[in-house]
């Protein structure tokens, strides 16, 4: 099982979790030619824990993790593997990470059996050790059949597990997997999704980048949400989802936005305007009569969901034509 | 630096050379045919310059496998820009593996590949060409893979300095090629103009040459080679201190382009 997360700030974070700490983040700041990537990032996850991390492109999730794998310099800030300095880069630091990084990285022309082996090594596997350890994680993943395959001759999606595999050989205490979902066939991405909660139940930390709000809620794990180089919120996804998401009635209009309806507490974005409401049939059937003819182009109903929270905190929706992927909130949408 | 590490690198490297051994098949069997193409070319020039007895295989031998090995400089980088290609650099430098353990394992191999180039042609330049060395071939051997690691250092080098794969293959056919002329090895110095003799000792396969024309025509022993062998391993020192100093492990190289 994996602990209850608590923001960042709460006082009732369980200090067992402190102490089981394995990644320990503090002011993190990293910006590209003036651009601030991450401003300020702080995070901590136990042993044990899930941290999804998520936020749409560019919120800075694939430069924290490049920081935490030592792949890029921090221009400020505290980055702790199991309380040792991961900013100095040491092998040491670098034994108790596996990475997955967004980009597929394998060799494709040696077999996958030989891509393992070269990373199992790297990672300090003896060969009686290493010879379990693949067998062990190509059975996790499925790809046991394709283990004598050359990698280059395998599909987009199990490349991606191959990619995933390598960075489960040594059983990282941290392990980070970046938008490791990207692009995965079904099979694939309900594999990896298992295969973080394994890993998490083993006793690894997993710090879990992605864009899709689905997973977040179907793992049911802790959610780190990101939001232009900042952490805007940082616990349960279901605590989280209680505290800020209420259903948000949405209507977007053909032109300008009726003067009536502007009133109580609504927000408008351009000719959306929103409305949080505990019942959302009763505001719809309140609120039509109320609109002119023709005014209306489209309602939606944004049901209590991490969409709703990432509403709630940036007053933006999540911007789903950034994720590319299918999400699975509750919409209802009527012309 | 951990010999463990580098060590699996290295057979991985190897292991990933073999699945396309063309390249080095090509730089093997190219100055083969060089040699056959201009060793009477070099015939004469030996005998102008007082040499009796010999065939120009001589000079044509070392002179092409001075050559080609040059000429494969950019090799070393390939298998860096390569990485970048097939996004394992990254995978590489978020392992245990150190930046040396990552040079020495990617490197060891193109300097096998150069001393077994080099050792090809000289094992098969008697029974093809009629070569005869009349000095040590200890100190050819010795010649040939303390040439290898300057080479392969200068290919080093080059990678640290190309950002692209086309930047590494003009840097590296240009230096290669200039390495090759000026230094002697595809023309010979006494054939040369008088500039390109004087700026000839700037480049390591003068030295190179130099040991080798001891070792094949002069009967030279090892101590006559201990000069040439200095002057090369000092080239690899600087060249690899170059590399190191240069080489930024977290720029991103583009494989094409």
């Amino acid at each position: 099982m994996c602990p209850t997360r608590r923001a960042a700030t709460s006082p009732d974070r369980p200090s067992a979790a402190h102490s089981e700490r394995v990644l320990h983040i503090s002011g993190l700041r990293k910006a590209y030619g003036g651009v601030d990537a991450l401003r300020g990032v702080d995070l901590d996850i136990a042993a044990g824990e899930v941290a999804a991390l998520l936020g749409p492109n560019g919120a800075g999730k694939t430069t924290l993790i490049s920081i935490v794998s030592g792949l890029r310099r921090a221009d400020a800030g505290v980055v702790e593997v199991d309380g040792l300095d991961a900013l100095a880069r040491t092998a040491d630091v670098r034994s108790r990470i596996g990475l997955a990084a967004q980009d597929t990285g394998v060799y494709p022309v040696v077999s996958v059996r030989h891509n393992l082996m070269l990373f199992g090594e790297l990672a300090g596997l003896n060969r009686g050790s290493l010879r379990i350890r693949i067998d062990d994680v190509a059975e996790a993943l499925d790809i046991t059949d394709l283990l004598d395959r050359k990698a280059g001759s395998l599909s987009g999606g199990q490349k991606r597990r191959v990619h995933t595999a390598i960075a489960l050989l040594h059983r990282p205490r941290l392990l980070l997997l970046d938008e490791a979902t990207t692009g995965a066939d079904v099979e694939t991405r309900a594999r990896i999704l298992d295969l973080v909660r394994h890993t998490a139940a083993e006793g690894s930390a997993v710090l879990y980048s992605t864009h899709y709000l689905a997973e977040v809620e179907s793992l049911g794990s802790g959610v780190v949400i990101l939001d232009r180089g900042q952490v805007i919120a940082d616990g349960d996804v279901h605590e989280l989802v209680g505290a800020h998401a209420m259903p948000v009635v949405e209507l977007t209009f053909n032109g300008e936005i009726p003067a009536r309806l502007r009133e109580g507490g609504v927000t408008e974005d351009g000719r959306r305007l929103r409305i949080p409401t505990g019942n959302p049939a009763a505001t719809l059937v309140e609120l039509l009569p109320q609109v002119p003819g023709g005014a209306l182009a489209s309602v939606e109903i944004v049901h209590p969901s991490l969409e709703a929270v990432y509403l709630a905190l940036t007053g933006r929706r999540y911007d789903e034509a950034d994720s590319e992927g299918s999400t699975e909130e509750s919409h209802v949408t009527s012309t | 630096m951990s010999l463990r590490r580098s060590s699996a690198i290295l057979r991985h490297e190897m292991r990933v050379m073999l699945t396309d051994p063309s390249t080095v098949i090509f730089v093997i069997l190219m100055p083969l045919l060089m040699v056959a193409l201009m060793k009477q070319l070099f015939a004469n020039t030996l005998a102008q310059e007082g040499f009796t007895g010999t065939n120009g295989s001589e000079f044509a031998v070392p002179g092409m496998a001075v050559s080609f090995a040059a000429f494969s400089v950019g090799y070393a980088g390939f298998s860096f820009f390569r990485d970048h290609g097939w996004g394992t650099w990254d995978r590489l430098r978020a392992s245990p593996a150190t930046s040396a353990d990552l040079m020495v394992g990617k490197v060891l191999p193109t300097v096998g590949v150069s001393v077994v180039q080099l050792g090809v042609l000289f094992l098969l330049g008697g029974p093809l060409f009629g070569l005869t060395i009349t000095g040590s071939v200890a100190g050819v051997v010795l010649l040939i893979i303390v040439l290898a690691l300057a080479l392969s250092a200068f290919g080093m080098l080059v990678t640290a300095m190309a950002r692209t794969m086309n930047q590494l293959n003009a840097i590296g056919s240009v230096g290669g090629m200039a390495m090759s002329m000026v230094g002697g090895s595809f023309v010979p110095v006494s054939a040369m103009p008088g500039w390109a003799q004087a700026v000839a000792p700037a480049m390591p396969t003068y030295w190179a040459m130099k040991g080798f024309r001891s070792l094949i025509l002069e009967h030279g022993g090892l101590a006559d080679v201990l000069g040439p062998v200095l002057v090369l391993a000092g080239f690899g020192v600087v060249f690899t201190g170059l590399a190191a100093w240069r080489f930024r492990f977290e720029e991103t190289k583009v494989y094409w382009g």
